[in-house]
């Protein structure tokens, strides 16, 4: 049995039927075309999939999409606005933290949520924020790199 | 993986909630969080035909706190919300360590306090894949004979791995449980079976509403230490809940409460603490105390990362660790 459900993705406002057991995943990827979303595990333990809800961060795997019926989410896609990446997104292209890309968007929305929240955060909470995306690349060092530079305001703004 | 089929209902009530978690007896099953929940669909070890969300359901998000009666937690506020209250951090330190001690900052944006303390047990002999599944023959738990944990039981030995249950049952917690007709107020270590397939006493129609933690005690200090290889995502191996308060003054006891998990079927309180009421803290009665709790752990091999007799000797350890911690907070000398 469907149902109807309306919701704000990047500002964009959706309406749409949906099956109960659809997960958000499913939904941002096969239907609303955001395939910069990843599905990693699929079981939520690698936070490749996340999304930010209502200004938490979320796993949109273990997300139904039916639940997200008046919630307003923001996916990489979202990221950057008018053209200009986000500091997140440049930090990350000027401390050479991406690899293989496949956490890139689950860790950037982790970090941006942290950010919104704590704009100077230590190391250890850059750390314990981004601890539910895995990187098997294990690029660790560059993500931990790039978010503090945009924490101390020493990233280099896109011209 | 997906989803398989199920019907969705968002009651606006806790009386139609029950009643149709009643009606469709077995058949229906609560959605919280959902994390557990939507991986267990995933893997098939649950079917439910019908997921009642208790989403709309009013105020089962909200916190209160006053002096006299204390704090009340709606089961549906997230871990997230938990850890940023104002009045838990200050009244209730423990409770955002352990919140703080789930998953990760996805997990605890999502799942929630009631999700948390009814959370099924776990066992990797029944957590995996239809497919890996296949080559076990069914255990108790999925409705079989056999348990591959313990050879020969015939008794579930899951084991029960929540972070916030401890720290509650330390905190003397009391849970509200509503049903269509009544609402009823038990000790939290009462909603706990002994039983590995049902982790909590909750019969069908029965819902967790909101749990209650009473005012802290002057000169009260506590501690949550939880034992994992990781400092993230991974359940607790052990976990250790301790909370005491101390005479005005001086170095005597007043009321302490020690609670464990990950190593057994349940949470639980070790109760030989409370011999600890009106006496001195000092290292014979922690070591008293830690070897009752080294006796009552029952850690096995059913859930991976170490090894049970290493997760047993860990007991006395993190027993006199944390009574390190909450002496000193509580603004004693350890």
């Amino acid at each position: 049995m469907q149902k109807k459900i309306v919701f704000t993705v990047n500002g964009d406002r959706v309406e749409l039927s949906v099956e109960p057991n659809l997960t958000l995943l499913d939904l941002l990827k096969g239907q609303l075309g955001l395939i910069g979303t990843r599905e990693g595990c699929d079981s939520g333990a690698c936070g490749a999939c996340t999304v930010i809800m209502d200004g938490a961060p979320v796993l949109s795997c273990m997300t139904l999409a039916v639940r997200c019926h008046n919630r307003n989410i923001t996916t990489i896609e979202g990221l950057a606005h008018d053209g200009k990446l986000h500091p997140l997104q440049q930090s990350a292209i000027d401390h050479d933290a991406v690899q293989c890309g496949f956490c890139t968007a689950g860790w950037l929305l982790s970090a941006k949520v942290l950010l919104d929240n704590n704009p100077t955060p230590t190391r250890e909470q850059v750390r314990t924020a981004v601890a539910g995306n895995l990187c098997r690349c294990a690029g660790y060092q560059r993500i931990e790199e790039s978010i503090l530079a945009v924490a101390e305001g020493r990233a280099k703004v896109q011209e | 993986m997906t989803l398989p089929k199920f019907d969705y209902a968002e009651p606006k009530s806790l009386r139609q909630a029950s009643a149709l978690l009643r009606q469709q007896r077995g058949k229906a099953m609560l959605i919280a969080g959902g994390t557990d929940l939507l991986q267990a669909l995933k893997n098939r070890l649950k079917t439910p035909a019908l997921l009642v969300d208790l989403k709309n359901i009013p105020r089962l998000d909200h916190i209160s706190y006053s002096e006299k009666t204390g704090l009340q937690i709606g089961a549906m506020v997230s871990l997230r919300q938990l850890a940023n209250s104002a009045v838990i951090k200050e009244k209730y330190p423990m409770l955002v360590e352990a919140a703080l001690a789930v998953g990760t900052a996805q997990l605890q944006a999502m799942g929630t306090v009631g999700g948390n303390l009814c959370q099924d047990s776990l066992c990797q002999f029944r957590d995996r894949s239809p497919m890996a599944r296949l080559m076990l023959e069914p255990c108790l738990k999925l409705g079989g004979h056999v348990c591959h944990a313990v050879s020969g039981s015939n008794k579930c030995w899951a084991n029960y791995s929540g972070d916030l249950a401890p720290a509650l049952l330390a905190l003397h917690a009391r849970v509200t449980i509503a049903d269509s007709t009544e609402k009823k107020k038990i000790p939290l270590s009462k909603l706990y079976s002994d039983d590995g397939k049902r982790p909590t006493r909750l019969r069908a129609g029965q819902i967790l509403t909101v749990i209650h933690v009473p005012p802290p005690a002057p000169h009260s200090g506590s501690a949550y230490l939880k034992l994992r290889l990781r400092k993230t995502i991974d359940y607790a191996l052990l976990g250790v809940a301790l909370y005491l308060s101390m005479e005005d003054g001086d170095a005597v006891c007043k009321d302490i409460a020690l609670a464990l998990t990950g190593v057994g079927k349940a949470p639980f309180l070790v109760k030989e603490a409370e011999q600890l009421k009106g006496k001195q803290v000092g290292d014979a009665e922690i070591a008293q105390v830690a070897e009752a709790a080294f006796k009552q752990a029952h850690p096995l091999s059913n859930i991976g990362g170490l090894t049970p007799a290493y997760r047993k000797e860990m007991v006395r350890v993190y027993v006199r660790k944390a009574f390190g911690v909450a002496l000193e907070s509580a603004g004693q000398d350890a």
